[in-house]
């Protein structure tokens, strides 16, 4: 028995301690997405993005041999809780035979979690089960914490491209490292690095923040980089999406008997008199409205072509400019999206940004004297 | 006398008589807006996003195009009208959709319907509707629970009473056709390119999802059956397939609007089970705002001249 499961951002770190140590055997789909275009080609052409994207990733990790598929889920009101049915629908009758395994947590008690996943743990002490779970979280914890270090990092590095030097090293290494202990000590050194790299202490980068749908907002490959190429423009960039909050909020969350709110999501019901626009549109609209208030310079927001919820949040985004005064940028990402065009709106929209802020400036000084 | 907007698209070709009902009862005028035509679309396209999914688009337009000759526009909150069935999530956040896409220049009623909570939601819609009408909340709260009850029987009734088995006997001189999509694109005469009238004048017999009973269509919804999924998309997949089991029927369109969501999973399924384990012949039509007619009728006239 070989797993695999379909990328969302760096899931998979987490993912590979957890199955190192209940002794699972696992394939990791590529991070450069090798099999892109297939997952395309087998999917109906209006699926979002994401549906095609982790399509690929499917046939990668059948291809490397898995015959049974992880999938993590329950994303609100949306396409995502369909994907499973239409994957397994369109890889069988490509003539793949494999298992899902479903985790939907928004439908599911805690027991019948863990009859799904009884294969895996069959056999398994307790213990062993716990620790487990336990290394995953911290893992989590650790590759998000690692991100926002680079973040901090990349915008201020004297020397531009010390960064991504860095993390894509740190990317290739550990898709190929084995174990708790050494992917703990892969992103333990690759923080130390990081901190080595000399910055400019005194640059003050400008502050924006990615909103909108996970896996856009969240996946290098899909939003083409955005993170490296905004902070190669010296800009500071807040992604409010993580993996650790997604885990938060549709597993322990759900798990737990505690009925925690999510903050973005709350305050979205300021422009939107609902509990739910499907998906994390309400938590776009919120993440945007506390991004100006906590003073950020603008506010980036990223959505697959068709996105149903995405649609609806980008509607307030006008009333949210206009109340708050914060730019908001909508980028739409497809399969079709070109890079060059996509990140001259990126520099573009920097550079108004940066413009702002210096009119900003002359009038508090005139204000001043 | 008050008076309030239906706009033409949407809910209203399912629910028209339920909402007209309900403010007539609260002593309202209600006027809806006219067929949808080039000009109501035009407005659309110019409110909404690009990458709006048509259906949408127009129901823009629609309220554009209303909210000058009415003191308010109705627009329903619908989340769940059944167990465990949704609604497509552009329909949890219309009211306000419309409301920031119009520039907040309409004023909107509102009321949210969600069976999983027990209607509580529709408290607050209630009261502004109150509010707004001078009515007690009272009288507006016994019109909605009536909206209620009509709601209901609509879903249990099936408003053709065509039944199963599909016709029970077969008319050998005419064709029959079963024609799927949402009935805000299969009864929207604009939109869908007058496709049922085409065939009627083609002496083809039509029958739609509205003709199957409830239980029978979600029998039929592989695999959803028993499964939380879309409300319209149960409809459509169940109905595909009982028609497709069907000796009666020669042959199935699916009308689909550009970008629906729901429909892009649908379809999906539906094709790949009619492919694999029945005969009947399929045609998807994808209608967008620049779909001309003639190629639309080039497409619907190659399938007819097939299947014979
Ligand atoms: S939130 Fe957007 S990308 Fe995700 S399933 Fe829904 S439509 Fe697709
Ligand atoms: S179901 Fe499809 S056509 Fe209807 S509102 Fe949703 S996306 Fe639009």
């Amino acid at each position: 028995m070989k797993i695999t499961f379909p990328h969302m951002g760096n899931l998979f770190i987490p993912l590979k301690v957890l199955f190192d140590i209940l002794e699972i055997d696992y394939a990791v789909p590529s991070l450069s997405r090798c099999k892109f275009e297939e997952g395309i080609a087998h999917s109906p052409e209006f699926a979002c993005l994401p549906f095609k994207i982790t399509l690929g990733d499917l046939l990668d990790g059948i291809e490397q041999g898995a015959d049974h598929i992880l999938y993590g889920g329950g994303c609100g009101q949306c396409r995502f809780g369909y994907y499973a049915d239409l994957h397994e629908a369109i890889l069988k009758s490509a003539g793949y035979d494999v298992t899902m395994i479903r985790l939907d947590s928004s439908n599911m008690t805690f027991q019948e979690l863990m009859g799904k996943l009884k294969p895996f743990t069959e056999g398994k002490s307790k213990a062993r089960l716990v620790r487990g779970i336990l290394s995953a979280v911290n893992t989590v914890l650790m590759a998000d914490r690692l991100s926002k270090t680079a973040a901090w990092i990349r915008c201020r590095e004297q020397q531009k491209g010390d960064t991504d030097k860095v993390m894509r090293r740190f990317n290739q290494r550990i898709i190929k490292a084995k174990g708790y202990k050494e992917i703990k000590q892969l992103i333990h050194s690759a923080r130390k690095q990081l901190r080595s790299i000399p910055v400019d202490l005194e640059f003050k980068p400008l502050k924006v923040a990615i909103v909108g749908e996970i896996y856009t907002s969240i996946d290098p490959f899909v939003n083409m980089e955005m993170e490296s190429k905004l902070g190669s423009l010296g800009v500071e960039v807040h992604n409010h999406l993580t993996i650790s909050s997604w885990v938060i909020d549709h597993g322990i969350k759900k798990v737990l008997p505690l009925k925690l709110k999510n903050k973005a999501h709350e305050r979205g019901k300021e422009l939107f008199d609902t509990d739910d626009i499907g998906g994390h549109g309400l938590q776009t609209v919120g993440n945007a409205i506390l991004s100006a208030q906590k003073g950020f310079d603008g506010v980036i927001h990223t959505y697959p072509f068709t996105c149903l919820p995405e649609i609806v949040a980008q509607c307030s985004f006008g009333e949210i400019q206009d109340q708050y005064g914060i730019p908001i940028m909508t980028l739409i990402i497809d399969e079709l999206t070109g890079k060059a065009g996509y990140e001259t709106r990126i520099e573009a929209f920097v550079d108004m940004l940066e413009r702002r802020r210096q009119l900003e400036l002359q009038k508090t000084m005139r204000e001043a004297f | 006398m008050t008076k309030i907007g239906l706009p033409k698209a949407l809910f209203y070709y399912q629910h028209s008589a339920v909402w007209e009902g309900f403010f007539r009862n609260l002593g309202c005028e209600v006027i809806v807006s006219g067929d949808t035509n080039k000009e109501i679309l035009d407005r659309g396209v110019r409110c909404c996003s690009n990458d709006t999914c048509l259906p949408v688009k127009v129901f823009h337009g629609h309220v554009d195009i209303l909210k000058g000759n009415v003191d308010y526009v109705f627009i329903p909150r619908y989340t769940c009208l059944i167990n465990r069935e949704y609604t497509c999530p552009k329909f949890c956040g219309l009211p306000e959709m419309t409301y920031l896409n119009l520039d907040k220049q309409v004023r909107l009623l509102e009321i949210s319907l969600n069976v999983e909570t027990g209607h509580m939601e529709a408290a607050k819609g209630l009261k502004t509707v109150s509010k707004s009408l001078d009515l007690d909340y009272r009288a507006a709260e016994e019109a909605f629970q009536n909206a209620l009850r009509e709601l209901e029987q609509g879903y249990k009734k099936c408003e053709n009473s065509f039944g199963e088995p599909v016709a029970k006997e077969r008319d050998r001189k005419r064709q029959t056709l079963a024609v799927l999509g949402h009935p805000y694109m299969i009864y929207d005469k604009y939109l869908s390119m007058k496709l049922l009238e085409k065939l009627r004048s083609r002496n083809i017999s039509i029958v739609t999802p509205a003709d199957l009973e409830y239980q029978t269509k979600r029998r039929h919804a592989v695999p959803y059956q028993e499964k939380v999924f879309w409300e319209v998309g149960l409809d459509n997949l169940g109905s595909a397939f009982v028609f497709a089991g069907s000796e009666n029927i020669d042959g199935i369109i699916y009308l689909t609007p550009f970008a629906c969501g729901v429909d892009s999973f649908v379809i999906e399924f539906i094709e790949r089970r009619l492919k694999s384990d029945y005969t009947v012949p399929f045609l998807k039509l994808t209608v967008d705002e620049h779909t001309g007619e003639a190629g639309f009728d080039t497409r619907l006239e190659a399938f007819l001249d097939m299947i014979g």
